[in-house]
């Protein structure tokens, strides 16, 4: 009996170790958690993408469930995701965007706000605009504080201004369906109750 | 056997310098995030600096090159030559959150640029070492800091090492005190053989 437990500890130890290598295998090593999740949307003051005399801040959420997508017209995989937005906002989900241009590159440092408005009205013809509006997020302060990576990201506000899903990549059916849908569906479900 | 026993004492005396050693590492670990807390403030938070990002209600965007936030050539000027000791420390310490594996300073993704314009903006003004840090942390995850704080967690990290010393240790000690008593048993049963033999 003794002996036996003597090969059974080293077996065990050793099938515990391969089930954790195991399982590192298909891990994701650019998966975090989210530090912004159920909590408010960052305070933020910032213009039109289009018309810099309107200004937004968080009141935008009062009352809607929103989706913040953050987005830029030199983001390929934005430009592939856009099309798949424009049909969601035509089932009537709200879509907002946060604009940010990437002007760290010589190239597009010497761009001027109305080539931006340009580019953006061209790729947004070419591809579909989802948007209710977008949002120019000029210091890029905003994508910092909700802790964007890199575009695009899509970020899930409830009627409060709270965030409740914050997707890293982009939104395909896959992803709708394993992400979005059910928070949205309780979040829905909770105003039918109530 | 008998070379066992006397080996026995060495492999205590290693495994009992090892735990000590492990110890101090361990101490030093936990204590490592009130030091850097107690770091020397900055002092140099002047008034007179001048606002880099000039945020306000007013946003003058219209016909103006989109890279007109100053300071974003990357020519990031202290008047004290701590800050800048400061400031290239923290963008050392500080690790990328697209590109991993690499701190700020080294990387040149959009979002590293965007954090060391972050670091310069938040000394200017007038955050500390540990502000900028926690500052990062707050919306990045303790993932952004390159010194992994002690927790529920990763004290494990420390404290794995130690129990398997202890454990190491401790069946030295019963192995060792199994053997004496069949060592002397099987001895003296062989004795009696061979004196029956005789």
């Amino acid at each position: 009996m003794k002996r036996l437990s003597w090969f059974l500890l080293p077996f065990i130890l050793f099938l515990g170790l391969s089930v954790f290598l195991f399982k590192g295998l298909f891990s994701d090593p650019t998966e975090r958690e989210s530090e912004v999740l159920a909590e408010p949307f960052p305070a933020f003051k910032l213009p039109d993408l289009m018309d810099e005399s309107i200004i937004y801040d968080n009141r935008i959420f009062d009352g809607e469930i929103t989706l913040i997508n953050v987005w830029g017209v030199w983001c390929i995989t934005c430009a592939i995701e856009l099309p798949y937005l424009t049909e969601l906002s035509q089932q009537g989900i709200r879509f907002v965007g946060l604009y940010y241009d990437q002007d760290i590159d010589p190239d597009f440092g010497t761009k001027t706000i109305n080539r931006v408005r340009s580019e953006v009205r061209e790729t947004l013809g070419r591809y579909g605009n989802p948007f209710e509006f977008n949002i120019f997020d000029v210091y890029r302060d905003t994508a910092l504080d909700l802790g964007v990576t890199g575009a695009p990201e899509t970020f899930l506000v409830d009627r409060n201004g709270v965030i409740r899903v914050h997707h890293l990549g982009d939104v395909n059916p896959r992803v709708w369906a394993a992400k979005f849908q059910p928070v949205l569906d309780e979040l829905q479900g909770q105003v039918e109750e109530g | 056997m008998m070379r066992y026993r006397t080996n026995l004492p060495f492999a205590m005396r290693f495994i009992l310098s090892c735990l000590a050693f492990w110890a101090l590492l361990a101490i030093s670990a936990i204590f490592a995030d009130s030091a850097i807390a107690q770091q020397a403030t900055n002092e140099n938070a002047e008034e007179n600096t001048p606002d880099i990002t000039a945020q306000g209600s007013e946003f003058q965007v219209v016909d103006k090159p989109a890279s007109f936030i100053e300071g974003y050539a990357e020519n990031y000027a202290f008047t004290d030559p701590k800050d800048r000791k400061t400031f290239l420390k923290l963008t050392e310490e500080l690790r990328c959150p697209k590109c991993q594996n690499q701190n700020i300073a080294d990387s040149d993704a959009p979002i590293a640029h965007d954090m060391r314009r972050k670091v310069y903006q938040l000394m200017r003004e007038g955050k500390d070492e540990s502000e900028v840090i926690s500052w990062m942390k707050q919306r990045y995850g303790d993932f952004v800091h390159y010194q992994p704080p002690v927790n529920a967690a990763t004290v494990w990290l420390w404290l794995v090492p130690i129990l398997f010393a202890f454990a190491m240790l401790f069946m030295f000690i019963k192995r060792r005190k199994q053997v004496d008593d069949s060592d002397v048993e099987a001895r003296l049963a062989r004795a009696e053989e061979l004196l029956k033999e005789e």
